[in-house]
């Protein structure tokens, strides 16, 4: 199993690698010079661009040549220094994606985790009814194949603005700052529930189709067919059903984190939700390599930890791979 | 059974702790910046504003004007003078009184009893310090220094003396007059160089200022608002028996226009600076004025041909394209009458008294497609190869690109508009939109055709608008003024030569405007299209006493640089609106 | 019988649940079945139009695609022109209403559908002939082929594909659908690779393979006459999911903004609806018919596609 760990880990930090270098280099192959977009921002007098664009060039160190500047990159890396953002000079750029992270983490994990739950428990008995089956399956395949950036405009336009039961956007409301209260966490939840659901509701198709799948997979498999002729009750071949079942769930998890992620960035346009989303696109608009660039490392690195967490589990909770592992193949 | 019951409690948990755990880190962050336990302001006495605030809320730095937060200088900085556009006049505020001494001297008397909100008092020495630190090469406002003549200044008692070499640039030097922030040389000079030329500067208790709100809470890089309170001991009271009559200012982040209008239709916002579509114009959202334009006009869309390509060098192909653009529909599609269109001279409606209105009877343009053809015609552009479009004199096609950048709706419509126009009358022109940042690089190295652009806002001086089309010499990178490198050492020095004339010699001023202004419509090195507007919207519900084209005739925006004009005057004629 | 396959380099990749978590880049879908033996083609037609599935979701399809051809000759308004009263519903001359800006929803919205299916077609299709390309390669090959393939996969596979779009197509200023279908196809593979890199695996190891290899079959041969028709049901079905995948990756894209801006597609239309704030204004009609264009497309395409597994895969019919 050590060995099984160790290679997972070789492949995660050689893949870290490798994205780390492709997110330094695209943003650099962009056209568009930064510092100028900041100095016409600035509208910096003519006669004094020649000194600031030295002075900014120097300050972001784009006055070396470009090796030099990947080394530099990583040498800041590893000092846990994602530079300072471009068009915000001098905020650092972890205290940008430091203020936008907790938004975006705390639309992701519960939807990914609530949706997940949900999802495959609905599924499962989906699996056992013919009633429910017949109405949350194709109530699944069309919220999985609805564009979340929709649901998202359609779900604020009938329950914000024309029922004024939430609000249309933003984290919290404006009358409140963010701090350990009762009425920021009011507020705060009050505009949480839109985008959570734009969200929660298409991962929730996805997977209730999935494990109403393998369940029935299951259900007719050699095991449960055996199980079942030698009398067990239908509950104890239904939860070995659903434990054999969720596994290939929990993969596929892993594997859809990137699209959970790409649909949380399109959510928080259409809520202005103060994420990384947002901060993403206004960083590219920007031209800001270095927030461009701390981002993705963000999203990557969560990812692969994501990934190697849930290979973790997996490792865990199926037995058989442990077993296989052992010795290599 | 039990595995996946405890699954479930686990999943359910691990989701509530995420939400929890997402809030304590949002606390954390904001704690912070304010150490404000919990309030909820008193929606009567509290103003919401929004529509400058668009970057993070972190820039502290009152020289840089593009980017610090909303009021930072006019609630908590000020400045010598104020300027009121409307009836172009400057208003005495921490000077109380300044005038030229000599041909080459300007003296500032600055106004006692004015205390810095840390209780020191502000000194002649502190005005001086604050000219003074725009000498160094990376100050935003360095200009002052470099293109003004400015040489020395120097405290004589009450006074600060500006000595220029040389005849001095006195319309720059009116700017800046009204656009230095004062800061307290007893906070300042603890800064680094660097720090006061491009830092945030960004601990907010640091903040010492000499307006009449001191700084609440909400600095920080995720933060969505920034409140600002009254503070007791303002000069303006004592001095001149002002008061202004919000207690509260919380000044609101956009994220987009749709979100701030959100906010606004549901009553939350008192003073919207967004754009608002015209049919939120109604009940108790009032404008500026009570019908077409709605809104002031606040800076020129121009449109820019890329004068160093065929057959954009040719004025009387630029003339031509003037005269072929339909500003109507572009009034009516792109902002549903919200706009004015522009004189053909381009200068704002504040100087209209400048405009000459025998030039402008004579060269002027308008939307006329007949003439439009004619003139191309005249000129020598024809349709050689019959696909209805001209070509170039020397037979090579004419294919023209207008951009804008991508997002802006409105512009994006327009440029629309202006293409469909110029095809009507056979010039090939078709839209695009690149992102902002690759336009921005574009247009300063000249690698576009045709492009929108309307930097330059209200000032006490058509000088700034002429800089921005004729300054001289072109560089490598046109990052803010004559994008369409359009060379005329002649117009670039009468420019220089009217910097140099006060408005008060109304004489010569009109002679050089008038010759500018023939100048200009002859050779239209670039095409005004509509005045922007100042976008402004204002709900009557928690507030009365907004300025109007009837009442009150200030600057109805939360702006950065026009609350050292009139905007300060809008606060301090706000009051509560009586609760029915 | 095992549900997860060990692979030699130690990640398990149980194939139903890689084709569970469908596109890269926007969300789940319904998962083909592991296929069983191969059936008669007469036989799976007979059982495909019987199965109401797959049939309603290919009507849908199919309706679609003749709105999306047929559509455009009904109106004579060009999609982006500004000839129309500004905000209006429906009525009988503007039959989707018009826009903020005088546009004909209608005619955007059939313009829109063609914008769509083709980027969903050739992005799907190139991210198929990848996929497939390089899950035959690495499952039948293995050995050190295998491992760079799959280091390559992992890598695309993980980095957010959404996060490397906005990137690219900021960059590339993608003005044509064409350019947007192959940089989605160029992105959205891995999970395609994957799926039917396990399922070479598990044949791989079946007689019939064997008997091909030794009788001195090329690679090429091998994989061609012997996997491929053995896995038709399960390459069919990843088609299907990855043009599905592709019109929603799509739509994000033109929503960010980072489509082309010249002409008309679904998610340009709900980005500028959205920033018109036509939610708030009630201009239903404006934001509601893209996205229902999007759902009913790939939703008809996974009912099909769960049709076509039922069909496949007898065990999954209704209960």
């Amino acid at each position: 199993m050590t060995r099984y760990l160790a290679r997972k880990v070789v492949i995660y930090l050689l893949t870290f690698f490798v994205a780390v270098t492709i997110d330094w280099a695209i943003p650099r192959f962009m056209p568009g010079d930064p510092i100028e977009g900041l100095l016409s921002r600035m509208k910096a007098q003519p006669g004094a661009t020649e000194e600031l664009t030295g002075y900014y060039s120097h300050a972001f160190g784009f006055d070396v040549p470009l090796w030099q500047q990947y080394l530099n990159f990583w040498a800041a890396l590893l000092h846990g220094d994602l530079g300072r953002s471009i068009a915000n000079f001098p905020t650092p750029v972890s205290e940008l994606i430091m203020g936008a992270l907790p938004y975006t983490l705390a639309l992701l994990i519960p939807a990914i985790l609530l949706s997940f739950w949900a999802g495959n428990k609905t599924g499962a008995l989906a699996a056992r009814r013919k009633v429910l089956d017949n109405t949350v399956l194709p109530a699944s395949y069309v919220l999985t194949a609805t564009p979340q950036m929709w649901l998202g405009i359609v779900l604020a336009w009938l329950f914000a603005s024309t029922w004024a039961i939430f609000p249309v956007s933003g984290a919290y409301g404006l009358d409140v700052q963010p701090e350990w209260s009762l009425e920021f966490a009011t507020s705060f939840l009050h505009h949480w529930i839109l985008p959570f659901s734009a969200l929660f509701l298409v991962a929730f198709g996805g997977w209730a189709i999935g494990m109403r799948n393998m369940i029935i997979y299951e259900l007719e498999s050699d095991y449960s067919n055996y199980l079942t002729a030698l009398g067990a009750p239908s509950k104890l071949v239904r939860k070995y059903a659903y434990r054999n079942a969720l596994l290939p769930q929990i993969t596929g998890l892993a594997l859809a984190l990137g699209a959970v992620v790409a649909g949380a960035i399109v959510v928080e346009i259409v809520f202005s939700y103060p994420g990384l989303g947002t901060l993403t696109l206004s960083a590219i608009q920007n031209r800001d390599y270095f927030l461009i660039q701390g981002i993705f490392l963000f999203l990557i690195t969560g990812v692969l930890i994501a990934n190697f967490v849930i290979d973790l589990v997996y490792v865990v909770i199926d037995p058989r791979t442990r077993v296989g592992m052992q010795g290599g193949s | 059974m039990m595995a996946t019951r405890r699954a479930r409690g686990v999943g359910a948990l691990v989701a509530m702790a995420a939400l929890v755990a997402a809030i304590a880190a949002l606390t954390a962050g904001g704690a912070g910046a304010g150490g404000q336990t919990a309030f909820a302001l008193p929606r009567a006495q509290t103003l919401y504003i929004s529509g400058n605030q668009w970057s993070p809320n972190v820039d502290l730095n009152p020289a840089k004007n593009w980017d610090y937060v909303t009021g930072l200088v006019g609630f908590a900085y000020e400045t010598p003078f104020r300027y009121d556009p409307l009836s172009d006049k400057f208003i005495p505020w921490l000077a109380s009184a300044g005038k030229w001494t000599s041909k080459t001297t300007y003296t500032m008397t600055v106004r006692s009893g004015v205390k810095w909100s840390d209780g020191q008092t502000m000194t002649p020495q502190d005005v001086k310090y604050s000219f003074d630190i725009l000498k160094l090469a990376t100050h935003p406002q360095h200009a002052l220094w470099q293109d003004t003549g400015l040489k020395s200044t120097k405290v004589q008692g009450r006074n600060v003396v500006f000595t220029f070499g040389g005849t001095p640039g006195i319309q720059q030097f009116d700017f800046y007059r009204f656009n230095v922030a004062i800061v307290p040389q007893h906070v300042f000079q603890k800064y680094s160089k660097t720090e006061i030329t491009t830092g945030n500067l960004s601990d907010p208790k640091k903040i010492v200022g000499t307006g009449p709100y001191a700084y609440e809470s909400g600095v920080g890089a995720s933060s969505e608002t920034v409140v600002w309170k009254k503070r007791d001991g303002w000069w303006g009271t004592s001095a001149l028996g002002l008061s202004v009559g919000p207690t509260y200012i919380v000044d609101i982040k956009n994220g987009t226009n749709a979100a701030a209008l959100a906010n606004l239709l549901r009553g939350n916002i008192d003073l919207f600076n967004n754009f608002a579509p015209k049919s939120a114009i109604r009940g108790q959202f009032k404008t500026y004025f009570d019908r077409a334009p709605y809104h002031l006009g606040a800076n020129t869309t121009w449109l820019f041909p890329n004068t160093t390509k065929k057959p954009l060098d040719d004025k009387q192909f630029r003339r031509a394209l003037a005269n072929s653009i339909n500003m109507g529909q572009i009034i009516s599609k792109a902002y549903q009458g919200l706009v004015a269109k522009a004189s053909p001279t381009g200068l704002l409606p504040i100087w209209d008294k400048w405009v000459d209105p025998k030039v402008v009877k004579q060269l002027g343009f308008s939307y006329s497609p007949g003439k439009a053809k004619a003139m191309l015609a005249a000129a020598g552009y024809k349709d050689t190869d019959g696909d209805g479009y001209v070509e170039n004199k020397d037979g090579s096609a004419i294919d023209l690109k207008i951009v804008c950048p991508n997002g802006w709706s409105d512009w994006m419509t327009a440029i629309q508009v202006i293409a469909d126009s110029a095809k009507a009358v056979g010039i090939k022109v078709t839209a695009s939109f690149p992102e902002y940042s690759t336009l921005v690089d574009d247009r300063g190295h000249a690698r576009y055709d045709l492009l929108l652009a309307n930097d330059r806002q209200y000032s006490n001086t058509p000088w700034t608008y002429y800089q921005y089309i004729y300054q001289l010499p072109i560089l490598d990178n046109q990052t803010t003024v004559n994008y369409e490198r359009y060379t005329s050492p002649s117009a670039w020095s009468a420019v220089q030569a009217l910097d140099k004339i006060p408005s008060s010699n109304t004489r010569a001023y009109q002679a050089v405007m008038s010759k500018l202004q023939r100048s200009f419509l002859q050779d239209l090195p670039a095409i005004p299209l509509w005045y922007n507007g100042m976008w402004s919207m204002v709900n009557t519900k928690y507030w009365t006493g907004w300025p109007s084209a009837q009442n009150g005739r200030f600057t109805p925006t939360s702006w950065r640089n026009y609350w050292q004009m009139t905007a300060i005057d809008m606060l301090t004629h706000l009051r509560p609106a009586k609760q029915s | 019988m095992p549900l997860t396959e060990p692979t030699q380099s130690g990640v398990a990749l149980p194939a139903e649940a890689v084709a569970d978590a469908a596109r890269s880049g926007a969300q789940m879908a319904p998962a083909p079945g592991v296929p069983a033996a191969p059936r008669l083609h007469s036989e799976l037609f007979y059982f495909a139009f019987r199965n109401w599935k797959f049939v309603l979701g290919s009507v849908v399809v199919l309706a679609c695609v003749a709105i999306a051809i047929v559509g455009p000759w009904l109106t004579d308004h060009p999609p982006l022109a500004f000839d129309g009263p500004t905000d209006q519903p429906p009525s009988s001359e503007y039959w989707f209403g018009t826009t903020s800006y005088g546009q004909d929803v209608y005619s955007q919205f059939v313009h829109g559908l063609r914008a769509a299916l083709l980027v969903g077609g050739l992005g799907g299709g190139i991210a198929w002939v990848l996929g497939v390309g390089v899950g035959f390669t690495a499952g039948y090959r293995g050995g050190w082929i295998d491992d760079v393939l799959n280091m390559l996969t992992n890598v695309v596979l993980v980095i957010p594909t959404l996060a490397i779009l906005i990137i690219v197509a900021a960059y590339l200023q993608v003005q044509s659908y064409t350019t947007e279908a192959v940089i989605i196809g160029l992105t959205s593979w891995p999970w395609a690779a994957r799926a039917v890199r396990s399922q070479t695996f598990s044949l791989k190891t079946r007689e019939f393979v064997e008997v091909a290899r030794l009788s001195g079959r090329s690679t090429r041969q091998v994989i061609a006459t012997e996997l491929a028709p053995n896995m038709s049901s399960y390459l069919l079905m990843t088609f299907i999911l990855l043009f599905g995948g592709a019109i929603l990756i799509g739509a994000s894209l033109d929503f960010l903004g980072l489509g082309p801006s010249e002409s008309i597609s679904l998610g340009l239309m709900m980005n500028n609806a959205f920033l018109a704030s036509a939610l708030l204004l009630g201009s239903w009609w404006w934001f509601l018919p893209p996205g229902l264009g999007i759902v009913a497309i790939v939703g008809g395409l996974y009912v099909m596609n769960v049709g076509l597994d039922e069909v496949f895969n007898p065990k999954l019919r209704e209960l």
